[in-house]
């Protein structure tokens, strides 16, 4: 009966023991007392009671004396904790570690390997340039030590050790211990040296050449690979990544010796396998990476895996796959129905399920697009806002994607009937609707019967301006309404209810009031026309490029009557609308080829899921940061200021991006409206054209820095859908 | 890589933290709780990362914690993060059975000594279990003990950096054994009209090794892509496989398989798909020679998983009608059947049809099983303890709405979950040829034995029309 002969054993135990017991209040007199006890067994029930009330958040670093008392002992447990607390207040006193110095360079001599590593790694932790004098010989030891367990401690302390003091560490040259380390004949030492080196090499890339090392190791690397740890050969594969392969031959081999390794059980094993053969598959024969090649076949075999994980690595695995599939468009072809959405994904993997269905759908297999036509309405019929409104927005780029009038009709009857039907609980689906019919639209505008169709049941809205919430849809309402004014019955009232709300509407919805209200001003009385060029180069509020635009719009149509161009250039300006568009064949948003390349060399990274390629301008800002924030806690005794700057610093640091973008975008526009204003009239239209780019692409990238805040917003993203919407007018 | 771990509550206060870096300020993660809370109010979607004033929060959920590593460089790889989060979660639940909030307070010696020695300067080491018990034991008169003897007390086992980083030697047991569990599970999505819209299988290999020594394992399975010529000239994994566990002598190689694809009828070999190997299998091995070998770590793990997206038809097929007549009642009927063989038996069958929220005063007309009414998960549970093959079932339901509804209810459109086990059985007609087992000193004999089952994924479920 072993739980009786526990409880007997327990109970014996209490009742014979003598040393008194610890209460869990905390306070300072009794924790100090108990720290201070003659009995073994009370001192380590003071450090943990003492570590408890740390991990409750309490500062308990004035007992920083007595608990390193008790760091020498025999017993590993209290040890452990006697070095966690030392480690944890080493950030905030670093100054009370110096009191400890002696036992750390005794306890790295100690015969059990665990104690040596607990002495080195709390050691090379501490931001006090007094303990670091000391770590000389004990880092140099363990290095060499016998025990791999050590040296693979041992290896990190040096980046450790580095990011502290870089100065120090290079005097001491354990540096190229670390380097010789990669020779060691076991693989987690070496994965850990390279780790370290990475490490090194991202705070300071002069003084340690990564790329040479990784070189030289290469066929080292692929050897040890399969016999380490998981993670051991995360690393490995995270540095070959970052080798270029001299030759087709070199590739080979490396992409042969890595694919085993797709059939891994860690996903973020099986995502560096990826990255490793997409780097080296370039330098193959084309035909070799066919998309029915072998390799390519087991690429996506072991991407469809990646969603068989948990929700946050599906996630990971989704945004990397929409980079890869841009690059190599062919490859998961043949998988769509694994990205259909699953009822109980959060809502971020169903937004991102939905991004790769309509990138993946084969255009030219109508039996496919029938059924993710179908899958998606059944999404649109669902009730959760984002999921909806992400579902319809699909809808308009699949039809939009397969080009097809009777496909496209399809859809647009689908949307017309049986989503806007359902109406109720979602307030929006009116705007995503409005949207994606009128890019439909657009897709075939010749088609009369859907003009009709469409026309007939926006119309019916008695007032679109209260129905619509969003700028992107009012802004798409007018612009139907202008484009075939016939079908709508009431167009001017509807257009004059608009131009009634015009100060509260946002910018896009402002320049399509102007431009329908120019376009159709022969069907409004004079003095509508003269008003609203005259409100919206009045108000304060207004938007300096709508306000430049109407400005021009004025102006032209200011002319003498007795010039022979204005009435020319009038029509062309109003008619403009009624010529066929440039036919649209994707709304998709597509990234520019450079930042393709460059995603595909990040991917599994958060640069890979933010679409946000690593720069050497970011590194170096993040280098900067980092080398200041070491630097100053190490000389400063004052750490709270220093938080305060460092935060600071990180604060600057981040507005300066998104600065930078937004600054860009705002010159483009300005420049273009100054221009202008010397060109002749006849350029004009041309250039009015160029305004509305600009002012729209600025609004809508806004607007998606708005909405998503934490996807840094597509600076890099060529949108096409922006680029499309704007030969809207 | 990493520059903390923090284990947040439910609301995102810090509960217990271990930098590994002092690259991130002490009050970053007091912006965590902020943060979740500002992307709650913007929209629904919380994606596991955020990022704020240049530091992300990556972040897993786990009951009711947060899990979150903080990081400074775009160059991280988020990836090895999240694989790495799950697996600490994962060791910490062996450690500590359930992982909660309540759970952390309470163990914040043993799970301070994990985080140091799974992770070191933000880069992973060691998460195998079974090695870190070794010498991170909960009890620690246990390592008291160990040191009066004066023997190697809590040392790391030698065995951890070596190329076997996953198991420790010595390992000594009276009886060898290996007890293999093929587990299918089947994740079906099917339409209205009971048209099967997705269809996958994704099988797990599970083994427990209760083996002496270093063992060496060789497994064979009847799939097209792996040698089984081992088969030839060694029956020993045949004839010792065909005593089931539970002594029902089921015979391995009559397991049936219900794959349409006639292409595939069960005795040919069968193509799995995403084969997934435990880190113990040789995989270069298996890439070169399709043999799957491994030393097996000790006690119980998943040595394989794979995939099969063949279509199947539905094990159990529902076809569910709901009738809703506004402001007075809804009529639920539903027919199950279990398309499977006459001889198999569908085990712990669960049919979860959700109904109105604001539904009440159910009643029920049904041949079998047991009916109740869910109204925490607004569902009527159907319980079918032992449903033959072949065997049709039918219920219905009425429940009563209230007379007047709440327009702006906000709805959830859910589908209808079924539950089950079918034992003896594999969809995909996966069998096990042979396991050698082979322990090159102590050349032991030894037992293998394997059993196989098929039940639903996490995502078994039919879609609904209301009407």
């Amino acid at each position: 009966m072993p739980p009786l002969d526990k409880k007997i054993k327990k109970f014996l135990k209490n009742s014979i023991r003598v040393a008194p017991k610890i209460s869990d209040k905390g306070e300072f007199g009794e924790l100090r007392a108990g720290l201070v006890s003659p009995y073994p067994q009370t001192r380590k029930d003071a450090i943990k009671k003492t570590i408890q009330q740390m991990t409750l958040g309490k500062d308990v670093s004035p007992l920083f004396p007595d608990v390193l008392k008790n760091i020498a002992t025999i017993d590993i447990e209290q040890k452990k904790l006697v070095y966690l607390y030392v480690m944890n207040y080493a950030e905030i006193y670093p100054e009370l570690c110096i009191l400890a110095v002696n036992t750390f360079v005794t306890d790295s001599q100690d015969p059990n390997p665990l104690i040596r590593c607990m002495a080195i790694r709390t050691m090379s932790m501490i931001k006090v340039d007094k303990i670091l004098e000391y770590i000389d010989t004990p880092l140099r030891r363990t290095l060499q030590d016998d025990n791999p367990y050590v040296r693979k401690t041992a290896v990190i302390c040096v980046a450790k050790l580095f990011q502290l003091n870089k100065q120090l560490c290079v005097e001491l040259g354990v540096l190229e211990d670390l380097a010789n380390a990669l020779d060691d004949d076991n693989p987690m030492v070496i994965s850990n040296a390279i780790a370290s080196i990475i490490e090194i090499n991202s705070i300071d890339p002069t003084v340690i050449d990564l790329i040479r090392l990784i070189e030289t190791h290469v066929s080292k690397f692929l050897l040890v690979l399969n016999e380490c740890t998981e993670w051991a050969r995360m690393t490995i594969l995270t540095a070959l990544a970052e080798y270029n392969s001299r030759d087709s031959l070199e590739a080979k081999d490396i992409i042969d010796r890595v694919t085993a390794h797709l059939q891994h059980v860690n996903p973020s094993v099986v995502l560096a396998t990826v990255k490793v053969i997409l780097k080296n598959i370039t330098q193959l024969d084309p035909n070799q990476y066919s998309p029915d090649s072998k390799i390519m076949k087991k690429i996506s075999s072991a991407l469809v895996s990646l969603m068989s994980t948990p929700p946050e690595l599906q996630y990971v695995a989704l945004k990397n796959i929409r980079i890869i599939l841009e690059k190599y468009p062919e490859i998961l072809n043949k998988e769509l129905r694994i990205f259909y959405v699953k009822f109980n994904d959060p809502m971020y993997v169903k937004l991102e399920k939905i991004e790769i269905l309509v990138r993946l759908v084969d255009v030219s297999n109508i039996k496919q697009c029938t059924l993710l036509l179908n899958e998606l309405k059944e999404y649109s019929m669902e009730f959760e806002l984002e999921f909806v409104s992400r579902s319809i927005q699909a809808m308009a780029e699949l039809g939009i994607k397969n080009g097809n009038e009777i496909f496209i009709a399809k859809i647009a009857d689908i949307i017309c009937n049986e989503i806007l039907e359902r109406g109720g609980g979602i307030e929006t689906i009116r705007d995503d609707c409005c949207v994606a019919l009128s890019n439909l639209l657009r897709c075939c505008d010749m088609n009369e019967s859907m003009v009709k169709q469409i026309c007939s049941i926006l119309n019916s809205w008695s007032s679109p301006e209260d129905i619509l919430t969003s700028d992107l849809s009012k802004c798409h309402y007018i612009w139907l309404m202008t484009k075939y004014p016939n079908h709508f019955t009431t167009v001017i009232e509807k257009l004059k209810t608009f131009i009634d709300n015009f100060t509260q509407e946002e910018s896009m919805t402002q320049v399509a009031i102007l431009l329908s209200v120019i376009k159709l001003h022969t069907r409004l009385e004079g003095s509508v026309l003269q008003n609203l060029f005259e409100l919206a180069t009045s108000y304060e509020a207004v938007d300096i490029d709508v306000r430049d635009m109407a400005m021009m719009y004025w102006r032209c149509f200011s002319i003498d009557d007795s010039n022979v161009e204005k009435d020319q250039l009038i029509n062309e300006l109003c008619n403009n609308g009624l010529n066929p568009l440039p036919r649209i064949d994707n709304i998709l948003e597509m990234f520019s080829p450079d930042t393709l390349e460059k995603l595909l060399n990040q991917l599994g990274t958060i640069s890979s899921i933010y679409f946000e390629p690593l720069t050497e301008d970011i590194l170096n800002e993040s280098r900067k940061r980092r080398s200041q924030m070491n630097q100053n806690i190490i000389k400063s005794q004052k750490l709270n200021d220093l938080q305060d700057i460092a935060r600071n610093e990180l604060l600057d640091g981040h507005e300066d991006v998104l600065l930078d973008f937004g600054d860009e975008d705002d010159s483009s526009s300005n420049m273009a409206s100054s221009n202008n204003n010397n060109n002749t009239l006849k350029e004009l239209d041309d250039l009015f054209g160029n305004i509305t780019q600009d002012v729209k692409n600025l609004n809508i990238s806004q607007q998606q820095s708005n909405t998503d805040s934490n996807q840094a917003p597509s600076a890099n993203t060529t949108t096409s859908n922006t680029q499309d919407l704007l030969d809207l007018f | 890589m990493a520059s903390a771990i923090y284990f947040c509550d439910n609301k995102g206060k810090p509960l217990l933290s271990r930098r590994y870096k002092d690259d991130v300020p002490l009050s970053a993660i007091d912006k965590f709780s902020t943060l979740l809370l500002e992307n709650v109010e913007q929209s629904s979607i919380i994606p596991p990362c955020i990022s704020h004033s240049g530091i992300d929060y990556l972040f897993i959920q786990h009951n009711d914690l947060y899990v979150v590593v903080l990081a400074t460089s775009l160059s991280i790889n988020v990836a090895t993060i999240f694989t790495f989060l799950h697996k600490l979660v994962a060791v910490l639940e062996e450690y500590l059975k359930t992982v909660e909030e309540e759970s952390i307070r309470d163990n914040f010696v043993i799970i301070y000594e994990l985080l140091d020695e799974m992770m070191d300067y933000g880069i992973p080491q060691v998460t195998e279990t079974k090695m870190l018990k070794k010498y991170i034991t909960q009890k620690s008169f246990k390592l008291v003990k160990a040191h009066k003897k004066k023997l190697n007390a809590a040392r790391p086992p030698s065995s951890l950096t070596n190329s076997v980083s996953w198991r420790p030697e010595g390992i000594k047991y009276k009886k060898n054994e290996a007890f293999l569990d093929i587990v299918e599970s089947i994740n079906m999505l099917i339409s209205q009209n009971g048209q099967v819209i997705r269809s996958e299988i994704l099988g797990t290999v599970k083994v427990k090794s209760r083996l002496s020594g270093m063992p060496d394992l060789k497994l064979g399975i009847n799939d097209r892509g792996i040698f089984t010529k081992y088969l030839e000239g060694n029956d020993i994994g045949t004839t010792s496989l065909n005593g089931d566990k539970k002594g029902k002598g089921h015979d391995l190689n009559k397991n049936e398989s219900s794959i349409t694809n006639d292409g595939r009828k069960s005795k040919s070999n069968i193509e799995l798909e995403d084969l997934k190997f435990h880190q113990c299998v040789r995989l270069s091995k298996f890439e070169n020679e399709k043999i799957i070998s491994f030393i097996p770590p000790d006690g119980d793990f998943d040595l394989m998983s794979y995939r099969l997206t063949t279509s199947i038809k539905p094990l159990i097929l529902c076809d569910v009608k709901v009738q809703t007549y506004s402001n007075s009642r809804v009529e639920i009927f539903c027919k199950a059947k279990a398309q499977i063989k006459k001889k198999s038996v569908a085990t712990n069958v669960e049919i979860l049809i959700p109904v109105p929220s604001d539904a009440d005063t159910p009643s029920f007309k049904y041949s079998h099983g047991s009916i109740k009414w869910v109204p925490e998960k607004s569902a009527i549970l159907w319980k079918i303890r032992s449903f033959p093959g072949g065997k049709e079932y039918s219920m219905r339901a009425e429940l009563l709405l209230p007379s007047i509804s709440d327009i702006n209810d906000t709805k959830v459109k859910k589908p209808v979950q079924v539950k089950f086990q079918i034992p003896y059985f594999t969809t995909s007609g996966i069998q096990i040829r042979y396991l050698k087992i082979n322990e090159p000193t102590l050349q032991y004999k030894s037992y293998p034995w394997v059993r196989y089952i098929t039940q639903n994924g996490d995502d078994y479920t039919i879609r609904i029309n209301n009407s």
